[in-house]
Order: structure tokens, then C-alpha cells, then sequence
């Protein structure tokens, strides 16, 4: 069989290159192009999985400036890898159905697909930082070309955010190596060679504050509403710029190796942070009244779980955040489309339309699915997820777990409300038909939530895949 | 009977910049009889050929009247810079010059003694030298800003001379400090005099510093540095856009290759300009980037970005010369590139030479799209984003300054590329969002020429990006740079 170390470079090259081909492709044959390589792309993530990790391919790169192109798909960097490849593969899916003429939002979503499989094989730190800004660039564009009326102070708000945070930890990477006095910027040499004393606490900060506006936590979240509000109303790319929320596995795999003093040293204020994003957001998602925003908010609360887990360096809660930060990607982005469903059919993003259950049931019901799994509802992977953060943290934090737990209950509050005014209630005189699912619309919404229940009720082949990722990982921290 | 000694003049080092004055000669005389894109094409020949003289005496270090100009591979290299520069203005200018009204032979000529100029100072081995090429180049470049012949363009000329040359006053004047300091005028002379300071009194120490802030001052008008930099706005925005290629790119490599040649190798372990430099650096990265952030016009803003770049430019001198240098020899080469194609598309774009507003370049995409995607590429590197090769400019300056100690500059450059950030993307975003009103640029604009330049810059800025290697193995090696120090 072909050497599996060479597919990661193929599944993350071949969007990118698939993007390229859209342009010179026929207007007629674009939508099946799209979703032909964004079906390969997945089926290599399977390919790899299959073949048990793909093992890391290192090249030296820049030889006179230590960076390597080091490239490795296994454990939780596969799964997220593999559930970035289907999410694309969805919302290519819907972008061919929605938008007419969409040649330029396949491209867009095939580019991004690049940078975002990039950020998670990469096993060289500047690798790393070129392919977490080149996921950026198809972003910002769409919502330049996509996006609404005040779409250019969203944008401004986006790039100025990820940029403040990305670039001082680009000062952190290049005193990482130079301090730690690291041959290389390869993972594997900068930990033997670590940096120790105040300014590992000093870089982990720089390295910090990237992540934290990506994962996003507060303060440092005012982008994300903005973001979302702004952008095109079939939330498409909602679903890219959620599976653009890498914070909290960038935090996992090259922060907590590389500075294992400083994430126990600041354990407590961030894990506090953490929990404050996530009760935080909640609440002022139960205070949303346009569907974006409230998923905005909804979508930050699961990342300060996410946070919470990755913060308290427990196995369970870390292993926990990992299994969350993938499988909130499904039902996340799924409940984006098909909150653009809705707005396709009534032209409205208001969460108080009411009555659209009686006419359209099936969209209904499948987003009422999606919200059960988006609040940790049993049987649905969220709620793995979840339970182990609050399990792990229990451990760490017994206060600060109680008050991430109460969130579960807000979200139910929050989620259950908007749901309620929008599909259930009185539909309003003279209000338009509303059409249920058709066509490819069933998949949209169906695949996510199938995967979603598949791995809740059946979580072992994703735990056995996540685990000892999560071990090798924490074992830096030396006997935690 | 004092024996008469034939003055040392090796003529092959001399080559690419002979070839180059021959170009400019032909241009002054020719000019009588053949129009001025004959003498264009004429020009970028001896171009071509003295970049291609230069490949000829690469790694041979050879020099010419006793020291004082010296070929080795850091002249070569910066001489490169400097000849894409010039090829990018040439080609753009067979184009747009008749557009803005500077058509005539004379504009080739002076803008080829301006470049016998910068080679001159790339290639020279002493401050006589040194200043010799400075004064030709700053000349030239005077002549060049007014040649339009508008209120602006002779504003902006008349802006540039009086300051130029309290610039270059103040320059001869730290050459003078420095030669009474040291005793000498040849850089590897005082290098050897400044790397032990113990044959220095402690009178001359003082002198030495002294001359050495002055020679700072003195480039800092040229590079535009912080407190220096007042005239390059009004300069830039106000002179025909080619010849804002031509300031922004060539001239500005040319001042940094001196100073790199003077801060670089002969002052490099002189007490006091470091400490100087970087607090100009800071001021730079500060208020060139925030003035940038607040310009309504595009041509005025790159104008104020040249100043911005001048400070991540800066940051490479204050890292140790091998690792300075080596940066400082990769991101001028693209910052040439990103710098000249960039204004290359306003020059084909723009209706009048105030440039155009931020605001009109909304939709440029669906007018013009191949060089709204090439602008955008090349404000995407100049905003420092990867897979572009402005990244690793950047990433080379922070580096440079990091390692050396300065770790808070860099921290301060990571702030400040923010701003960059945003007043780039602004209107690189802009030019995607659909527009219906009327298009507010010259419709006519994409000229094979201009296309041909744009095409070369983007492709430069997008290999050099994915494969930095491609030019940085060349400037990389340490033994370059540290021959410059002396060493």
C-alpha cells in the first residue's frame, strides 16, 4: 500500500488545489467538482485513520532557518482533521444548492479546507502560524464578497483580533527556539529543548493570546458575533469560521508540551476564565433575538467548555475537550445551515417568526435534534464531551466545575426558547408558506446529526483514536 | 625621485556600473534624435546586462581604486535589488509616463544616473564613495520628482531638495566626525579601528559617537525615519506614481544598502547608534503605521506604508550583522517586488496622479479582476500574511531584532502590524465587495508592459513566500555579512 506518511501533505494540498481547478472548470460542472474533492479529501482522512496515523513526515523546509515542513495526522489532530474534511464536505453541499453561481464560495471553502487541515498537521511551529494565517484569507473573503450591509467593520474587527493575537505568537515562537536554543522549529526538537524559568510564563502568554482569540475566550471575543452576524445568511461560512476555532487544540498540542511550568502556574486564572466564558456567553445568548448571534454566543459557550478541559491538564476533562471541540463542529455547523434554511424560506433571521413547525416538519424536527445534541443531551456526542470537562475538572476545581455546570442548564433555557418562538407558537397571519426539506437538504441536516448520535451512543472508536494522544501529550507535565 | 604609482583601477568590478551609466550617457545623447521608449528598451538592456555583469564577478570579492569600491557578494546581491527595482519602473513607465505627462528622453536619463548612483553606493568601500553615489542618486531623484511639471510634482520636488540636502549635509558633516575620529575613511579601515576601541582616546570616543549619530541622521532623511521622514508623504503622493515606484523601491534599497554598509561593517561595534536606532525604529513603527491608518487615498497611504516599512526595515540593523544582514538582504528584495507591483497597478488604474480614493476601489475585482487579485495579493504581503513572502520578511526582522535583545521592539512591531494589517486589508477586502456605481479608475490601464511587471512581482512575492529558499540560501550565508564587519 502507498506510504501513509505522504497522505496528510496529499488531503491538505488537494482542496487547495481542487480551489485552483474551479476556476478553470465549466460554470455547469463546478458544483460536482466541489464536492468531488471535497469527498476525496474525506475519504483520504478515512484512508488514514484506517491505516492507524499516518506517522510524521518531516522535510527540511528553510534548512539555514530551522523550520521544517513536519506533517503528522494521528490521535485527536486525525479527528478534528477528518471532521473539518466532512463539515466542508457538507457545507460544499449546501453551497451548491444555495448560492447561485457558486463557483467562487466552492473555491473559498476548498482554500480554507487547506489552511484549516494545515493548522492540524502541522508539526513545525511556523508551519503552524503560515497555515493558521492562510486559513484567514479565504475567510476574510467571503465575508467580504458574502457577507452583509456592515460587513467591513466585522471584517476589520476579525482581522485585527486574529492578528494581534497571531503575531505575538509569532514573537513567541521565534524566542521558543532561540531561548530554548532548539536546532529546529519542529515539535519534537523544541521539546527537548524547553525553555524554563519566567520566560517560559512570558512566551506562553504570547502563545496564549493567539489561542485565546481563537478559541475565543473572554475578553477576547468581541469578534465572534460581529463575525457571524455579518456574514452570508446561509452560513456556510459560519460553518468554516467554526471549524476555524482551533484555540483549544493549538493550546493542547503545542502549548501545554512546550510550556508545561506556565500552564500549571496560571492552571487556576484560566481555568476560571474559562468557566466565566462559558456561563457568560450562555446568558447573554438567552438575551439574542437574531439566530446568528445567538449561535455566535451558543458557540462561544461550548468553547469555554472546551477551554475549561484543556486548562485543567486532567486527562478526562482533557480528552473530554478534545472529543467536544470535534463533535461540536457537527451540530454547530449544522445548525448554521439550517438556520439559513430557515432564513431561505421566510427571509428572516429573527428567532420569533413562530409556527414553523406546521408547515415545515421535517426541518423542524431535525433542528430540534440538532439543538438536543448542541445542549449535551445523552446519547448525542456533545454529551461525552462535556461530562468528561465537568468530570475532570471536578477533580481540579470543584467550584469552577459547578459553575461551567450550571451553563448546561442556560443552554437548555436559551436554546429551548429560541426554538420554541421560532417553530412552535402561533404561525402569524398572511405569514408565507414555509416548503419542508427537499433534495440534498435531508443530507445537510441528516449526516451531521447522524454522526453526532453514531459517536454518542458508540464513542469507542473515537476515544481509542483521542487517548493516548492526550496521554503522550500530558505526560510532559511529569507524573499530573 | 618619488616614483609615480598608476593609480589602482580594476575596471571588471566596475562593469555593472559602467554599464549602467553607459545606459544613462546614450539616454543624455540619443535623446536628441530617437523617442523615449527606443531609449526604454535601450535602458532595460543595459540593465539586464549589468545584472547579468554582476553574476560575473560573484564570489570573486573583487576591488577596485585601492578598497574604495569593493565588489563582494553583499554589493551583488543588494546591486540585484536595486536592478529589479529599476527594470519594474522602466517597464512600468513605457506604459504610464505618457499619462503623466513625464514622457521625454531626460526622464530616462536622470532616472539611470540616479541608479549609477545607488549601485555606486551599494558598491562602495569608503564614505567618499559612499556619499559620491548618495549625492548622484538624491540629484537625480530631486530632478525626477519635479519632472511632471504640475503644482504638486514641483511642491513635492522642491520639498524633497531642501530637506535632501540638509540630509546630506549633515551626513558629510558625520563623515567628517568620523574621519577625525578614526583617521580613516575606508569602511574596513575604521572597522578595524572602532572593533578596538582601546586605540581610541577618550576624546575621539566621543567624536566617533558623535559622527556616527550624525551619519544616522543623515540616512534617516533618506530611508525616511522618524523624526526624518516628514517629507516622504508629500513627496510620494505628490510626484507621478512611477517615479514614486522608483523613490519607494530603488532609492530606498540603495540608502539602506549604505547604511548597512556603514552600521553594518565599519561603525558596527561603535558605542551609541544602536541605542539610537532603536528608539527611531520605534517612533517609526508607531507613527508610520498609525499615519498610514488614517489616509483616505491609496497612493497617500503606500506612501505612508513606505514609512511604515521603513521601520520593520530598520529592525534588521539592529540584529547582529550576519543575521541583520541576511534579513535585511531578503525582505528588501521583496519589499521591492511587493512595493513595485502594487504601485505598478495604481499607475495602469488611476485617473489622475492624486491616485485614487480608498473608497473607489470598492468592486475593482469585477472591473479589472486579474490586477485587483494581484493587488491584493501584494497588500496581503505587505500586511505580512503567509503563504506571501512579505511573512518571512517580517518573520526575519523580528527574528533579527529578537535575538540580538531587542525583544521589545519586537513586541512593539507585533503591535503595530495590526495597524498594517488593517489599513491594507481594507482595501484589498474593498475591492471584493460588489459595486454598482460607475467605475471611478482608467479603464484602460492593463498594458502588457505593466501587466508583465505585475505578473513578475506576484509571482516573486508568491515563490518566494511558499519557497523562501529560493533567494534566502543566497543571502544566507554568514560569511557575506560578517566580511562586511570585517570580520
Amino acid at each position: 500500500m502507498f506510504d501513509p506518511q505522504w497522505l496528510p501533505t496529499i488531503m491538505i494540498f488537494l482542496p487547495l488545489l481542487g480551489s485552483l481547478l474551479i476556476f478553470v472548470t465549466p460554470n455547469r460542472w463546478r458544483d460536482e467538482m466541489a464536492g468531488f474533492i471535497a469527498a476525496v479529501t474525506l475519504g483520504l482522512g478515512l484512508m488514514i485513520w484506517y491505516a492507524g496515523g499516518s506517522g510524521l513526515l518531516s522535510l527540511n523546509w528553510i534548512p539555514a532557518l530551522g523550520i521544517t515542513y513536519s506533517v503528522e495526522l494521528s490521535g485527536v489532530s486525525l479527528a478534528l482533521a477528518m471532521v473539518t474534511a466532512f463539515m466542508s464536505f457538507i457545507a460544499v453541499l449546501y453551497a451548491a444548492r444555495r448560492i447561485p453561481n457558486p463557483g467562487t464560495m466552492l473555491a473559498l471553502i476548498l482554500a480554507m479546507e487547506t489552511g484549516l487541515l494545515g493548522i492540524f498537521a502541522a508539526r513545525d511551529l511556523i508551519l503552524f502560524y503560515v497555515f493558521f494565517e492562510d486559513a484567514l484569507l479565504p475567510s476574510l473573503l467571503m465575508l467580504a464578497i458574502y457577507g452583509k450591509a456592515h460587513r467591513m467593520r466585522a471584517l476589520v474587527k476579525f482581522a485585527a483580533y486574529t492578528l494581534f493575537g497571531s503575531l505575538l505568537m509569532l514573537v513567541s515562537i521565534i524566542g521558543v527556539r532561540y531561548l530554548g536554543g532548539s536546532p529546529t522549529f519542529a515539535l519534537v526538537d523544541l521539546k527537548q529543548h524547553l525553555v524554563t524559568g519566567p520566560a517560559q510564563t512570558w512566551l506562553y502568554l504570547g502563545f496564549l493570546t493567539a489561542m485565546a482569540v481563537k478559541l475565543p475566550l473572554w475578553p477576547l471575543h468581541a469578534w465572534l458575533p460581529d463575525f457571524h452576524e455579518q456574514n452570508h445568511d446561509s452560513g456556510i461560512p459560519d460553518v468554516m469560521g467554526t471549524l476555524y476555532k482551533v484555540g483549544g487544540y493549538g493550546l493542547f498540542t503545542f502549548a501545554i508540551p512546550l510550556f508545561p511550568d506556565a500552564s500549571l502556574e496560571l492552571r487556576p486564572i484560566l481555568m476560571g476564565l474559562a468557566a466565566f466564558t462559558a456561563l457568560y456567553s450562555a446568558w447573554v445568548a438567552f438575551g439574542q433575538k437574531d439566530w446568528k448571534r445567538l449561535m455566535a454566543y451558543a458557540g462561544l459557550s461550548h468553547m469555554g467548555f472546551v477551554a475549561l478541559g484543556v486548562f485543567s491538564l486532567n486527562e478526562t476533562a482533557v480528552i473530554g475537550a478534545m472529543y467536544l471541540l470535534a463533535f461540536q463542529n457537527l451540530y454547530t455547523g449544522a445548525l448554521f445551515l439550517s438556520v439559513g434554511m430557515v432564513q431561505e424560506r421566510i427571509g428572516s433571521l429573527d428567532t420569533r417568526v413562530g409556527g414553523l413547525m406546521t408547515s415545515a416538519g421535517a426541518l423542524g424536527g431535525l433542528t430540534m435534534a440538532l439543538w438536543f445534541a448542541s445542549i449535551a443531551v445523552p446519547g448525542f456526542a456533545g454529551f461525552i464531551g462535556e461530562f468528561s470537562v465537568l468530570l475532570g475538572a471536578y477533580q481540579v476545581s470543584p467550584w469552577l466545575a459547578f459553575v461551567a455546570g450550571i451553563t448546561t442548564i442556560a443552554a437548555a433555557a436559551y436554546a429551548l426558547t429560541a426554538f420554541q418562538t421560532t417553530f412552535w407558537q402561533a404561525r402569524p397571519l398572511g405569514g408565507v408558506v414555509v416548503r419542508d426539506l427537499v433534495h440534498t437538504e435531508w443530507l445537510i441536516l441528516g449526516l451531521p446529526l447522524a454522526v453526532a448520535i453514531f459517536f454518542g451512543v458508540y464513542s469507542a472508536p473515537a476515544l481509542n483514536l483521542m487517548q493516548p494522544a492526550v496521554r503522550s501529550v500530558l505526560s510532559a507535565l511529569g507524573g499530573n | 625621485m618619488p616614483q609615480l604609482v598608476a593609480p589602482d583601477v580594476a575596471l571588471l568590478p566596475l562593469l555593472p556600473i559602467l554599464l549602467v551609466l553607459t545606459g544613462a550617457l546614450i539616454s543624455t545623447l540619443l535623446g536628441f534624435w530617437v523617442g523615449r521608449r527606443v531609449l526604454t528598451v535601450i535602458n532595460i538592456v543595459t540593465v539586464v546586462l549589468s545584472g547579468a555583469s554582476m553574476m560575473l564577478v560573484w564570489n570573486r570579492n573583487l576591488t577596485s581604486f585601492a578598497g574604495g569600491l569593493q565588489a563582494d557578494n553583499a554589493a551583488i546581491l543588494l546591486g540585484l535589488t536595486i536592478l529589479v527595482g529599476t527594470l519594474m519602473t522602466l517597464l512600468v513607465s513605457l506604459d504610464t509616463a505618457w499619462r503623466e505627462r513625464v514622457s521625454f528622453p531626460e526622464f530616462d536619463a536622470m532616472m539611470m544616473y540616479a541608479v549609477t548612483g545607488c549601485l555606486l553606493i551599494v558598491f562602495s568601500g569608503d564614505l567618499i564613495v559612499m556619499l559620491i553615489g548618495l549625492e548622484i542618486m538624491s540629484l537625480a531623484g530631486y530632478v525626477l520628482a519635479t519632472f511632471q511639471g504640475s503644482r504638486r510634482a514641483e511642491e513635492s520636488g522642491l520639498k524633497y531638495f531642501l530637506l535632501g540636502a540638509v540630509g546630506s549635509a549633515i551626513l558629510i558633516y558625520g563623515i567628517a566626525f568620523v574621519y577625525g575620529a578614526t583617521g580613516s575613511l575606508n569602511y574596513a579601515a575604521i572597522a578595524a579601528k572602532v572593533g578596538s576601541v582601546s586605540n581610541l582616546t577618550p576624546d575621539n570616543v566621543g567624536i566617533l559617537v558623535g559622527g556616527s549619530l550624525l551619519l544616522l541622521a543623515g540616512f534617516g532623511f533618506k530611508i525616511a525615519l522618524v523624526p526624518f521622514h516628514q517629507w516622504t508623504p508629500d513627496v510620494y503622493s505628490g510626484t507621478s506614481t512611477t517615479t514614486f515606484l522608483f523613490l519607494s523601491t530603488v532609492v530606498k534599497v540603495a540608502a539602506f544598502a549604505g547604511m548597512l554598509r556603514v552600521f553594518g561593517g565599519a561603525l558596527t561595534d561603535a558605542p551609541g547608534w544602536a541605542s539610537v536606532l532603536q528608539v527611531l525604529t520605534a517612533a517609526t513603527l508607531i507613527i508610520g503605521n498609525t499615519a498610514a491608518l488614517l489616509q483616505t487615498n491609496f497612493k497617500r497611504m503606500m506612501a505612508y506604508s513606505a514609512v511604515a516599512h521603513t521601520g520593520f526595515l530598520a529592525m534588521c540593523l539592529l540584529g547582529t550583522p550576519e543575521l541583520g544582514g541576511a534579513a535585511l538582504g531578503y525582505y528588501l528584495l521583496v519589499y521591492t517586488l511587493m512595493t513595485g507591483a502594487a504601485l505598478a497597478v495604481l499607475a495602469a488604474l488611476q485617473r489622475t496622479e492624486a491616485g485614487f480614493e480608498i473608497s473607489d476601489m470598492r468592486g475593482l475585482y469585477y472591473r479589472h479582476p486579474a490586477y485587483a487579485i494581484a493587488l491584493s495579493v501584494c497588500l496581503a504581503s505587505l500586511a505580512g500574511l503567509p503563504p506571501f513572502a512579505g511573512f518571512f520578511g517580517k518573520y526575519l526582522a523580528f527574528q533579527a531584532a529578537f535575538q540580538n535583545g531587542y525583544v521589545w521592539i519586537s513586541v512593539l512591531a507585533a503591535v503595530t502590524s495590526v495597524a498594517a494589517l488593517i489599513y491594507y486589508l481594507r482595501p484589498a477586502m474593498l475591492m471584493f465587495m460588489p459595486d454598482r456605481t460607475p467605475a471611478r479608475e482608467y479603464l484602460h490601464g492593463q498594458r502588457s508592459p505593466t501587466t508583465f511587471t505585475v505578473g513578475l512581482g506576484v509571482a516573486g512575492i508568491t515563490v518566494l513566500g511558499i519557497l523562501p529558499n529560493v533567494w534566502y540560501s543566497w543571502v544566507a550565508n554568514p560569511a557575506i555579512w560578517q566580511f562586511l564587519a570585517g570580520r
